[in-house]
């Protein structure tokens, strides 16, 4: 009886190989796989929400200007939320001192009980606010770690510090934002 | 002890929740086509940015070695060393018409002159022993 085929989705440096040999959907590709964490992260790191779409896009496009100097020491996915860093970080220049917009209320989660609902949104609204207070290195931290999951070994790699100094860096975000938070 | 613990969880909880909804409202097929269009269509700009500034560099060095090489074919400037802090400028304010016509005809001779003529007349492809040996020639 024959085998069913399986079929495994191709690794991003599968991909990454492909594009720089001109191939485009290995590009859309990689942009189906990390577009949606990566509009996380610079919304969590402070990016207007009308703004989230042309900032994912010009990450990507950065990225893969740049993916010759990717060498593997991180994730791709990684790799590219510190670009996206940085891309947020020029904005904020470009924005000057122009007041960036609180995140929408009104696209939230409407599920659940109204109430629960109400203080959770006041809570992450608050969070959020705090993170945007928070300075560079240490929001960067915690938003890879508390946010994306990411091990300190993985933080470390991608913002060339040591795995040390990343856990440092985020208890001190962690402490600073408990106490905006109680 | 227990509190701690619960204000991290409950930290990390909300964190997660962070942007969820931007991720949610983004489309991410048109991301993509958006960002296949970016690349095509934009160039480099850092590249571009090298490129213009390596050519006005290069634009720089022959026009101050040539149009000083040029005039010193055409005005005797002097002896000693006084002449090498000369500016080409300063010797072209003197000169008259004529002399001037006579200074862009040298410069043209210089710039097409067969020592100059490698392999690539586009200086950005140009080594830096190739650059030099065009300095030299300029040199006289």
């Amino acid at each position: 009886m024959a085998q069913p085929h399986q079929i495994t989705a191709p690794s991003d440096a599968a991909l990454i190989a492909a594009w720089q040999s001109g191939d485009e959907r290995a590009a859309a590709e990689l942009v189906g796989r990390h577009a949606r964490p990566l509009a996380r992260y610079l919304s969590g790191a402070g990016a207007p929400d009308a703004e989230v779409d042309d900032l994912v896009q010009e990450t990507f496009i950065r990225a893969f200007r740049a993916v010759d100097r990717f060498r593997g020491q991180c994730q791709f996915r990684t790799w590219l939320l510190t670009i996206g860093g940085n891309v947020l970080k020029d904005y904020g220049r470009r924005a000057g001192r122009r007041k960036w917009m609180p995140l929408d209320e009104s696209a939230r989660d409407a599920s659940g009980d109204p109430h629960e609902r109400a203080v959770a949104s006041e809570a992450e609204a608050r969070l959020a606010a705090g993170v945007k207070t928070l300075p560079r290195l240490q929001r960067e931290v915690f938003l890879l770690r508390a946010q994306q999951g990411l091990e300190y070994e993985e933080i470390a790699a991608a913002l060339a510090t040591t795995p040390g100094a990343a856990r440092v860096h985020y208890h001190h975000a962690v402490r600073r934002l408990k106490e905006i938070l109680t | 002890m227990n509190d701690a613990k619960n204000g991290d969880a409950r930290l990390e909880a909300l964190a997660k929740r962070l942007g969820a909804s931007a991720a949610e409202r983004l489309d991410v097929e048109a991301t993509a086509r958006k960002v296949l269009a970016g690349l095509r269509e934009q160039p480099s700009s850092r590249r571009t940015w090298i490129e213009v500034h390596w050519l006005r560099i290069a634009a720089a060095i022959v026009l101050l070695i040539g149009g000083g090489i040029a005039v010193r074919r055409i005005v005797p400037v002097g002896s000693g060393t006084a002449q090498h802090s000369h500016l080409v400028a300063d010797d072209l304010g003197d000169l008259s018409a004529d002399e001037l016509k006579d200074v862009l005809d040298q410069f043209d001779e210089i710039v097409g002159s067969a020592s100059l003529m490698l392999d690539s007349t586009d200086l950005r492809e140009l080594d830096a022993q190739q650059l030099r040996a065009v300095l030299r020639s300029l040199e006289g």
